[in-house]
């Protein structure tokens, strides 16, 4: 991330200059949306909640006080809004997930072409990342997809680095766990 | 080192955190250590098949719009529109004017009701809600309708009155006709009934006297014989 540059446009924003957020709103909006489509799985979703991202982001971007750290800021505000989320839909979203639990297995055994066997497991990888425990998730998200480092992720999550470390550990191995019980390894991926 | 103090370096050892010293003392640990060894392969591989999901891009690229600049721009819009509607010779000013006292006389005259009119040759201007016009008959004329009305009603009555009079006397008189030929008819008839009863019985007398002649001389015979 190039703090210097994020922090001179929040300067110029606040010191009047309106483009300065659209410039910012340039360099973040690819990964926010990335960020809020692993927690989704849903482009629409994803859409909303990096829309709302930088609508509140703009509202309060005068309370930052460290202009340097607007990205982890922002990831902080991106990260609510899929807590939020998750909790209004939340129980919907384990309704579909408990169905999952059984089907995996008998499908992908099913699946006799390999590239439907490819398609099946990335969905199933998703499935499996839905699945983790928030915290974990978010981790594993931000640490895998995002390339955060560990002390970027302490900030937003406002936790220190070796319970980052933790939850990071313990959601590669749960996931480790959920792959091997569906039948998925990494031979699938190499179907091509 | 242990296996826990190992498993701690996991994460570090993944993600290239560790010195070069730590880095070779863990991967010599594991390597003693099949179970580490094939936990960290597990957690290596699980790394690499995440790196297979896709993820889609935004299809739009969001823009924020300034509430100032939009209040600057109407502004300017306004202001743009006034200079070019804005007359600038003295006769385009005079129409301005004029049109502008019309429309403000228009308008002053639909909030307060304005009413010009003109009756008997007198010209009034009048402000607020209109007197409601006279509509109606005095009441001399109210009385001279009623007395018309009560004499049209009385001769209309007398004539009614009469006229059924005289529908019931002729209705009166068709009736007693209509008895009086009914009697007659009845008359007759019973007459004509008599009269047929009676021819009855003399015929009926005539033949049993027949009968009676008869038999007595039956007998008369009969006795004659014996003898």
């Amino acid at each position: 991330m190039t703090h210097m540059e994020d922090a001179q446009l929040v300067q110029d924003f606040l010191g009047g200059n309106h483009q300065a957020f659209n410039k910012l709103i340039g360099r973040w909006q690819d990964r926010i949306h990335h960020f809020a489509y692993r927690y989704f799985a849903n482009n629409d979703d994803a859409a909303e909640i990096t829309q709302k991202t930088f609508i509140k982001a703009y509202q309060k971007l005068n309370t930052l006080d460290d202009a340097g750290k607007f990205g982890s800021w922002l990831y902080r505000i991106a990260n609510n809004l899929c807590l939020d989320e998750l909790k209004r839909v939340g129980r919907k979203r384990a309704t579909s997930l408990e169905a999952l639990k059984t089907a995996p297995q008998t499908e992908t055994e099913r699946a006799a072409d390999s590239a439907l066997m490819r398609n099946e497991a990335i969905v199933l990888l998703h499935k499996a990342l839905l699945q983790l425990p928030t915290e974990q998730r978010m981790v594993v998200i931000m640490k895998e997809y995002e390339g955060l480092t560990f002390r970027e992720i302490a900030e937003i999550l406002d936790e220190s680095e070796n319970t980052v470390k933790s939850r990071l550990y313990y959601g590669l191995r749960s996931l480790k766990k959920t792959f091997d019980s569906w039948n998925i390894n990494k031979e699938v991926f190499s179907y091509d | 080192m242990t296996k826990d103090k190992a498993r701690e370096l996991f994460i570090d050892y993944m993600y290239g955190g560790l010195d070069i010293d730590t880095q070779n003392q863990l991967e010599a640990f594991v390597q003693q250590h099949p179970d580490l060894k094939e936990e960290l392969d597990g957690m290596m591989e699980t790394r690499q098949m995440l790196q297979q999901m896709p993820v889609e891009s935004p299809t739009e690229q969001f823009v924020m719009m300034d509430p100032a600049a939009n209040k600057r721009s109407f502004r300017i819009s306004l202001e743009n529109l006034w200079s070019a509607l804005k007359p600038t010779s003295g006769f385009g000013r005079f129409g301005v004017a004029v049109a502008s006292f019309v429309f403000l006389f228009i308008i002053t005259g639909s909030l307060t009701n304005l009413n010009f009119s003109m009756q008997d040759g007198e010209i009034s201007l009048r402000f607020g809600e209109q007197p409601p016009a006279q509509i109606g008959y005095t009441a001399a004329q109210v009385e001279l309708l009623i007395n018309q009305v009560q004499a049209e009603n009385a001769e209309l009555m007398a004539d009614f009155v009469q006229a059924a009079q005289e529908q019931q006397e002729a209705q009166f008189q068709q009736t007693l006709a209509s008895f009086a030929s009914y009697l007659e008819e009845q008359r007759t008839s019973d007459l004509e009934l008599i009269d047929f009863s009676l021819a009855n019985l003399q015929e009926t007398t005539y033949n049993r006297f027949v009968q009676t002649d008869q038999v007595l001389g039956e007998i008369i015979e009969t006795v004659s014989l014996n003898r």
